[in-house]
């Protein structure tokens, strides 16, 4: 029974190892390197590195050694942790990770929970409304206005709610130098500063769950067991809600955790907009100064959590759905 | 030619106005020189100008004409939407065809490739990417199809090991037809209509994705795309307590909107048509 979840557990090992291949083998493949860059200063004052210098360097990073030996110290160093040393921020990349990447988890969690619940819920208002207007108008808002880029959204929010009725901070994910009195208070300031980038995030991802949710409902209104609990002369909403969304619920919680690869990437995009000092904000920061070692790290790390959550979809599906094993 | 026009006339009322305004943007776009005088890359003005005659939208912080950009970057953002479906919509309709025909090794091979790549989180592979192969126009389209031909590619696959199993094409090959034959007589009639549908939703995805990448910064820098422009305009610092950005941000957020919405709906009245779900 088990042996369905090692291979698929295999299967993301192997994704994972491709993944680390294509992170070693994509900077290497490219011409020009980071010595070249910092020797061209935009600002005029440029640093050259002499002949023994780079020399100095490669040996340093281990540059000139067999690409063979490169890829196995690459796989070691990266398999215990150590991901390289960020040449602009003068530290070691994991360092730089789990300083930001607090920021970045909560606001995919509590965005993905904000729109999993919202977008069911209309789901099922959707389904239970078929055909009326109601249904209507909320499929249609689905399927064409929440093709538009959140992050555009999030500049509008922004715009609103930030600058113009001055309700939310415009940036930042906590007061700078703020001193708390109480724990309260800190949490406070962090919910304040927290509500409009996740709210944008959680745009996201509403439709997919409404759609999801909208066509499950639909399906099982159409089984056995509702028209009895119609006989019974059950009330239609606790119908909708009782009985059907709760038979829902197994594709809305897998579609959960098969939807962390896209709310990352529109986190990264989102963090931008509103400035919140996550990963998205730091990677956009290392593109500025082409940081490789930290723009590569940040890959690595986003990979792995995404892969893992699918992993974790794949290991509920099987709980949830005894007919899978 | 006949039937498509057909099919436009089924369209909804909101249809076809979506389908008006993307008639628009491609005029706009395929004539963009010849509807402004001001070039879309040099200073013709002051700085942070408000829309006037002169200058429609008004003017950046360089005193570049925000018009002329806008219609530059409908080109560039149809272009990448354009190349980016045409490549990875042939590409992936071929890989479908050919792995749900044939099956075995290859069909085996190319749908692990397929569960790789779909597990990949999209955006930051394609800054990766990106950042090391160089921001250019086609660079973009060649990394944006690279991770754009799976859908097409697992749809028409498993549309095409459906048909195969059909009486006509048994009959048909045991006359003697061959795999071209076959594919062009008997299965393009029932695929297209799936390819057309994937290939509106890519050139959405492209266009999206292309504005994303450029808002990051990574877009290309000689070319002023529209994500590029919304780049520029909120990095100058405090730009909301400004009103420069009624027309600086603005005017290429509602240009993406418009595209995305009108070609979305234009997809969904597709798929009403063919009476078809993707």
């Amino acid at each position: 029974m088990n042996k369905p979840i090692i291979g698929k557990a295999l299967e993301y090992i192997i994704t994972f190892f491709i993944i680390l291949t294509l992170n070693f083998m994509v900077p290497r493949l490219m011409p020009g390197d980071p010595f070249t860059f910092l020797s061209n200063d935009e600002v005029g004052v440029s640093f050259t590195f002499t002949e023994e210098e780079i020399k100095k360097y490669k040996d340093y990073y281990g540059l000139n050694k067999p690409i063979t030996t490169q890829y196995v110290d690459y796989l070691k160093n990266t398999l215990s942790g150590y991901l390289g040393y960020s040449i602009f921020y003068n530290d070691e990349v994991l360092n730089i990770i789990t300083e930001r990447i607090t920021w970045t988890i909560s606001l995919v969690f509590i965005s993905t929970l904000i729109s999993a619940f919202s977008g069911s819920l209309l789901g099922s208002i959707s389904a239970y409304y078929r055909h009326r207007k109601i249904d209507k108008v909320l499929y249609f808002f689905f399927v064409s206005i929440s093709q538009i880029p959140p992050f555009l959204i999030g500049l509008l929010i922004l715009y609103y709610f930030g600058a113009y009725l001055k309700l939310f901070p415009l940036s930042g994910g906590i007061t700078p130098f703020m001193e708390y009195n109480s724990y309260w208070h800190k949490i406070i300031d962090l919910a304040y500063h927290f509500i409009l980038p996740a709210l944008t995030l959680s745009f996201v991802n509403i439709g997919n769950f409404y759609l999801v949710s909208r066509n499950s409902v639909i399906e099982i209104l159409s089984k056995d067991y509702i028209t009895t609990a119609k006989a019974k002369a059950l009330k239609k909403r606790r119908i909708v809600f009782v009985h059907a969304l709760r038979n829902a619920i197994f594709p809305i919680v897998t579609r959960i955790f098969l939807s962390f690869g896209t709310v990352i990437g529109g986190a990264v995009l989102i963090e931008n907009v509103f400035n919140y000092p996550g990963l998205g904000l730091l990677m956009k920061e290392a593109v500025f100064y082409r940081d490789y070692p930290l723009i590569q790290g940040i890959f690595t790390i986003m990979a792995l959590f995404v892969l893992t959550m699918n992993l974790l979809s794949d290991l509920i599906n099987k709980k949830l759905d005894p007919r899978l094993s | 030619m006949g039937r498509i026009i057909n099919i436009i006339k089924d369209f909804s009322l909101v249809g076809k106005i979506s389908l008006i305004a993307l008639v628009i943007i491609l005029i706009i776009a395929i004539f963009a020189p010849y509807l402004s005088k001001y070039p879309h890359d040099k200073p013709v003005a002051s700085p942070l100008k408000s829309p006037t005659k002169e200058h429609i939208l008004g003017t950046d912080d360089l005193g570049i004409d925000l018009w002329a950009q806008i219609i530059h970057g409908a080109r560039i953002s149809l272009i990448v939407g354009l190349g980016t479906a045409l490549i990875a919509g042939v590409g992936g309709s071929t890989i479908g065809i050919l792995a749900g025909y044939f099956g075995g090794f290859i069909d085996k091979f190319l749908m692990r490739l397929a569960d790789v790549m779909i597990v990949l989180p999209e955006l930051p592979t394609m800054i990766v990417l990106g950042v090391f192969f160089g921001s250019s126009i086609y660079n973009i389209i060649i990394v944006l199809s690279l991770f754009s031909w799976i859908k097409p590619a697992r749809i028409v696959r498993s549309k095409t090991l459906s048909i195969k199993e059909e009486n006509f094409i048994k009959i048909a090959q045991i006359y003697g037809a061959k795999f071209h034959y076959i594919t062009i007589k008997h299965i393009m009639p029932y695929i297209f209509p799936l390819i057309l549908i994937s290939f509106i939703k890519l050139i959405n995805r492209a266009i999206i994705a292309e504005a994303s990448l450029s808002f990051l910064g990574l877009g290309d820098p000689t070319s002023k795309s529209w994500g590029l422009i919304l780049n520029y305009a909120i990095n100058f610092s405090g730009i909301y307590f400004t009103p420069y950005w009624k027309w600086w941000v603005l005017s290429p957020l509602i240009a993406i909107t418009i595209t995305v919405v009108s070609i979305a709906i234009i997809g969904r009245e597709f798929e009403k048509i063919f009476k078809l779900k993707i």
